[in-house]
């Protein structure tokens, strides 16, 4: 089942062809490909901006998807070659969900596909599930999982029995560990995008942790995630510090709180391990690009002999449809389908 | 395009050559710390339109440069004295700087916000021949725009038509360079926003909170003495504060009254709304202006659409809302909410009004 997959969940249009865990076509209209790069604004995270671009991102996740596929030799009849319809429902901010959604209604309607809604956290999770449009990685996929998200907007734990089945064991209860990172950044002066800065500057003194700032929650038996008072007492920190010796530490300083931050995350999904049995675990989200976070669960995994699924290809580690289409494969085999279409409503803080 | 291969030894022919075409405005593919580039100088005019045109480069997208040290660096961008000693800190390094552009290098290179990428590099030989040059070199992969940069060279020439590779005047081959990820960019360049000042409101009360309990108790007896105040408008709360003072635990105050038990920031989504059964209100917009960085994107984040009757709008960063205010002022209750560290565990909350 070929299945055309749209995520707007936030600043990036993205709209993917997959059949299966395969990905035959993807393509992400990123203003942060821009703008993180050289602009030095962020991300307009405008729905006028999905609404210029929505139609030339589809129009070219089919063309290539075409250009694969070659008995739909007429631009006029791609949508021929396509099952069905998936788009993200949330997560994400309103306006931006909307023109997803819009989007994918109207084609359904049009061309009479059926429609799938997915939850964007979903999608994070399967993307470790994906293969190029060779079906390389060829693992099978071997429930139960632990599910890890982490990303700018995310942080939990997930146990996963078996394909669309979910229990939520662990979240966090203010800041997500993307978003502390980059805030620890900005409150250096080192600005945005603060995970991938503080991931260069930590490895060029060997994640050296000289402050022992809090973990916070460690103590708690539960797998609840809590950054704000970590952030907080950084904030202290660094406050207090005069001016030469904050700069003169800048490195330690955001080595030291990326330790923290880590260690939090290594140490609950090894709680989550004792406490379900579940070793084999599956991560997803922006933060899992850092390859020293890669190195310590890795670590920590093969100690309690069990095995980790990273996403397969970096783009899969942000935001992307490809990801959003490979979940509804198993929606639609599933036969979860939206019954009615007009019904389908953004859902902006949606849970697993 | 003539070749030579990088030998021990030949460094400083190698510079000398590089320099002589780049001078003449020539096209020279050399390695890097990272991945091959394609240099040009910087300030040649006739240079930059033969590397647009080799890596069909679309008008507007920017390219970095090379600097041989802070010199130099200095000559091209703007930098506040406190940034001064944070780069000095981090450089030099794999990262890409963007700071704002002292005009000093072909505009091309430039983003539209007149920003510019800045290299200063651990990369012995290119900061010899930069020296050597005397000027900025671009400091962009050799590849074409939206396909993979390079590690070895003959990959790259692959990729190229003939009429490309005539283009091209020098290549240094040095083997295949080691598999370093591309540099990681640092954007320094400030926010553009106006902020909001204290100006003509009246604070109307002060709170000490001692800790997160007492900050949401505190937060839903706010709630509670405002409400039934707002009569057919919209109720909106503008809190503002450093990071890490409480913002979102003032709001989860209120929204646990209100049946809420899962409010984070939304710092990165910028918005969150929940349904609400409430005698007063249908639905929460959870807004974090902390990534707002403009007034045009903060015109577009649909703050306008859920301010109507029966919602309530509660404001991260508020400070931030510049000029919108007027619009929220005109249309809604507010309620203004600062909040101050005076310890590590205890805040001073101030409520304010318009007057």
């Amino acid at each position: 089942m070929k299945i055309l997959a749209i995520d707007t969940s936030a600043d990036e249009t993205a709209v993917a062809v997959v059949e299966g865990r395969r990905i035959i076509s993807n393509v992400i209209y990123s203003q942060i490909d821009i703008h993180k790069k050289w602009g030095g604004i962020y991300p307009t995270l405008a729905k006028q901006a999905h609404e210029e671009r929505i139609d030339g991102v589809v129009e070219k996740a089919l063309k290539r998807f075409m250009i694969y596929d070659l008995r739909f030799k007429n631009i006029e009849r791609y949508m021929d070659g396509i099952d069905a319809i998936a788009v993200t429902q949330g997560p994400g901010l309103a306006i931006a969900l909307e023109v997803g959604i819009r989007k994918a209604k109207e084609l359904a309607i049009q061309y009479q596909k059926p429609l799938i809604a997915v939850n964007h956290l979903e999608g994070h999770l399967y993307s470790c599930f994906a293969q190029n449009r060779f079906g390389k990685p060829t693992y099978e996929i071997k429930f139960p999982y632990l599910g890890l998200i982490v990303s700018g907007g995310h942080t939990e734990i997930v146990l996963i029995k078996g394909h669309l089945q979910y229990q939520v064991l662990g979240e966090t209860l203010d800041d997500a560990a993307g978003e502390a990172l980059d805030k620890a950044a900005k409150l250096l002066g080192l600005s945005y995008p603060g995970g991938p800065v503080i991931e260069q500057l930590a490895q060029e003194i060997g994640q050296i942790d000289k402050y022992h700032f809090p973990r916070p929650m460690l103590q708690s038996r539960n797998l609840d995630f809590s950054f704000s008072g970590l952030k907080t007492s950084f904030y202290y920190y660094v406050r207090e510090l005069p001016e030469k010796e904050k700069i003169k530490s800048i490195k330690y300083l955001v080595s030291s709180f990326q330790e923290a931050v880590f260690d939090v995350i290594v140490k609950k999904t090894e709680s989550a391990i004792k406490q379900t049995g579940v070793t084999n675990i599956i991560i997803g989200g922006g933060v899992c690009a850092n390859l020293y976070l890669r190195k310590r669960l890795r670590a920590m995994v093969k100690k309690n002999n069990g095995a980790i699924i990273f996403p397969p290809f970096k783009y899969l580690t942000g935001d992307n449809a490809a990801m959003i289409g490979i979940v509804a494969g198993y929606k639609a085999k599933a036969n979860q389908f939206v019954k009615n279409s007009d019904h389908l409503d953004r859902v902006t803080r949606m849970s697993l | 395009m003539k070749t030579i291969v990088l030998k021990r030894g030949n460094h400083s022919y190698i510079v000398k050559e590089t320099v002589k075409v780049l001078s003449s405005g020539g096209l020279v593919v050399f390695p890097s710390d990272t991945v091959y580039g394609l240099l040009a100088d910087a300030t040649n005019k006739y240079a930059i339109n033969k590397l647009i045109e080799v890596k069909n480069r679309p008008f507007g997208k920017v390219i970095s440069i090379f600097v041989d040290g802070w010199g130099m660096l200095d000559k091209q961008v703007e930098i506040l004295s406190s940034q001064k000693q944070v780069l000095h800190e981090i450089l030099p390094g794999a990262f890409t700087v963007i700071l704002p552009s002292k005009h000093q290098v072909d505009s091309r290179l430039e983003s539209e916000k007149n920003t510019l990428g800045i290299r200063l590099i651990k990369y012995l030989l290119i900061n010899q021949l930069v020296r050597a040059f005397g000027k900025p070199l671009t400091a962009t992969s050799a590849n074409l725009s939206g396909k993979q940069p390079h590690y070895q060279l003959s990959t790259f020439q692959k990729e190229l038509s003939s009429k490309k590779t005539q283009l091209i005047d020098l290549a240094i081959d040095a083997g295949n360079l080691p598999r370093n990820r591309p540099s990681t960019v640092i954007d320094l360049t400030k926010a553009n926003i106006k902020v909001l000042r204290q100006g003509d409101r009246s604070v109307d009360k002060i709170y000490i909170s001692k800790s997160e309990k007492e900050t949401k108790k505190i937060a839903l007896s706010i709630f509670n003495q405002n409400k039934k105040n707002v009569v057919k408008k919209p109720m909106v709360f503008i809190i503002s504060g450093e990071l890490g003072a409480g913002k979102t635990v003032f709001i989860k105050g209120i929204g646990e009254e209100l049946g809420i038990n899962n409010i984070i920031s939304p710092t990165y989504t910028i918005a969150y709304e929940y349904p609400l059964k409430d005698k007063y209100f249908n639905k929460l917009s959870h807004f974090d202006l902390y990534q707002i960085d403009s007034a045009q994107d903060l015109e577009k984040i649909g703050i306008e659409e859920v301010l109507k009757p029966n919602n309530l709008l509660m404001f991260e960063w508020g400070e931030k809302i510049g000029n919108l205010i007027k619009v929220i002022n005109k249309r809604a209750y507010i309620v203004y909410i600062n909040i101050e560290y005076i310890t590590e565990g205890s805040r001073k909350l101030r409520v304010s009004y318009n007057s």
